[in-house]
């Protein structure tokens, strides 16, 4: 079976699991940005909780099937429309060979995944098949979708139809105002306390120069005190990190391994799916939480989606 | 060393080395940040997984080759060297991989002998051609993919620094010794074309 690209809009990558234990080499993560929604689609499809799916970024897209075909959107988009027809999100849908799937722009957040029932083809390497485009690696030829692009996929064996809708109660709130909540990072206490107040206290905004590796906040600039240049140290999705410039950035799933700039919080396992939502002129504000406090976020959160989607984790 | 004997426990997600540090990444589903920090105490005060062997020391293809060497005058006039003087310096020391990083199969590389703080260029380049050796004084680097980059360029090297097709997907590792075998332009493009040859 095939799924045509008429519009790719912004940037559309094949997205799923996050690669995992390449790091020590500098293989980011890559992987769904919004691992929640990746994950709420492809349960819509019965396809296993991280499989790949499309993940769209802002702008509309539109796609094409040539067999019936079972689907599901979820995120941040404004519509979902079969041949000009208003389809639920967060529903399973079915397409007929021909139809027209547009996908509508994102009014609030950044990104939708459109989740096909089967497996989708993409180059599988190091164990992962998601896109990282800064190395041309996975996914589809390791690059954005194009216009033309024609993807293949196997659907599952057609057991009974599935027809799914996600609870009203589990269906993430698309806004422009954002609240993360953070572990305070190893140079944290390198800033001066005026100024780690300030981090807490302040609204940040979504700066333009964002993309998957990472989006800059604007709104305040953090004067940082007069310590020595730090070594090179390890960064992860969810680190924030201050430069000399005072502009903290906020990293995201492609974000490199290693880092110089002072690490001065991290965005806790349970809201950094919330990262892949944050667009361009956002509103956010940090939360302060202990580790322990984290992992028990984490834990609630798992045990609110399980009833739903199963045995799930997080990234 | 001590990132290779923890990496052998499954229970770390990432083992990650910095230059004075390390990460690990864990599921907390499965344990809480204390018991991390426990577990991760007791595996660097008794090694229970034999360290990897130590990896060959390896020699890497370099051209110095003006035209893939677009800082070459640069960096031999803030070394106080001629452009021939310097290439042969270069192509002399043996240098240690201190860490992968920033790209996947990037390398950092410590230059044993004190070298003249060079600095990074101070307009970053919006694209830095793989294979890209950058120095900016004890410290090099192999790009090893075409990014962008604020490093000197003395030379270039036609390898793969990194192929994930490859059981070691990454052609250097961390402490790994290099030492650089001087090309001309030919045999360059020649290797450039197929890498595996």
């Amino acid at each position: 079976m095939t799924l045509t690209v008429i519009k790719p809009g912004l940037q559309t990558t094949i997205q799923g699991a996050p690669f995992s234990g390449h790091r020590h080499l500098g293989m980011p993560a890559a992987g769904a940005a919004d691992c929640l929604s990746l994950i709420l689609a492809n349960h819509l499809v019965g396809n296993t909780p991280d499989a790949i799916a499309l993940e769209i970024t802002l702008d509309d897209a539109k796609f094409t099937v040539d067999q019936i075909s079972s689907l599901a959107l979820t995120g941040a988009a404004s519509f979902l429309r079969l041949n000009g027809e208003d389809m639920p999100l967060h529903a399973t849908i079915e397409a007929a060979p021909g139809d027209e799937i547009h996908i509508g722009p994102a009014k609030k957040g950044c990104r939708s995944y459109l989740a096909l029932a089967g497996d989708i083809e993409a180059q599988s390497l190091l164990g992962g098949r998601s896109t990282y485009m800064g190395a041309a690696l996975g996914g589809y030829h390791g690059r954005a979708l194009q216009a033309g692009d024609i993807i293949k996929w196997k659907t599952a064996t057609p057991s009974k139809q599935l027809v799914r809708q996600t609870p009203e109660n589990l269906i993430p709130i698309q806004s422009d105002q954002y609240i993360i909540r953070v572990m305070v990072g190893p140079e944290f206490a390198d800033l001066p306390i005026d100024q780690q107040e300030c981090f807490f206290a302040e609204k940040h905004k979504v700066g333009r120069r964002s993309n998957r590796m990472g989006l800059n906040l604007t709104g305040l600039s953090l004067k940082s005190g007069d310590k020595q240049p730090m070594q090179s140290a390890p960064v992860f999705p969810g680190t924030i990190q201050c430069p000399p410039d005072g502009e903290p950035f906020l990293l995201g799933p492609d974000a490199q391994t290693t880092g110089g700039y002072p690490r001065i919080a991290q965005a806790i396992r349970a809201d950094r799916h919330l990262i892949g939502q944050l667009r361009p002129g956002a509103d956010m504000q940090f939360v302060k939480v202990t580790n322990d406090r984290a992992t028990a976020i984490y834990r609630q959160k798992l045990l609110l989606l399980t009833p739903w989607l199963g045995a799930i984790s997080l990234w | 060393m001590a990132s290779a004997t923890i990496r052998g426990h499954n229970i770390w997600r990432e083992v990650v080395p910095g230059l004075d540090s390390i990460a690990v990444q864990f599921d907390p589903a499965r344990l809480t940040p204390s018991e991390a920090i426990n577990l991760l105490q007791q595996q660097l005060q008794n090694p229970q997984v034999a360290a990897a062997a130590p990896f060959k020391p390896a020699t890497i293809p370099i051209c110095y080759d003006s035209e893939l060497a677009p800082d070459g005058d640069y960096i031999a006039e803030k070394m106080g060297l001629s452009s021939a003087a310097l290439k042969i310096w270069h192509a002399s020391q043996e240098f240690t991989v201190t860490m992968l990083g920033f790209m996947p199969g990037f390398a950092y590389l410590q230059c044993p002998e004190s070298v003249t703080a060079i600095g990074r260029l101070s307009k970053p380049r919006q694209k830095v051609a793989a294979g890209s050796i950058g120095i900016i004084g004890n410290q090099s680097c192999i790009y090893s993919f075409s990014s962008p980059g604020g490093w000197p360029i003395i030379g270039r090297t036609p390898a793969r620094l990194f192929d994930p097709e490859r059981p070691q997907p990454a052609l250097l590792a961390a402490n790994q010794i290099v030492s650089f075998r001087v090309i001309g332009r030919a045999e360059f493009d020649h290797i450039a074309q197929d890498p595996s040859a």
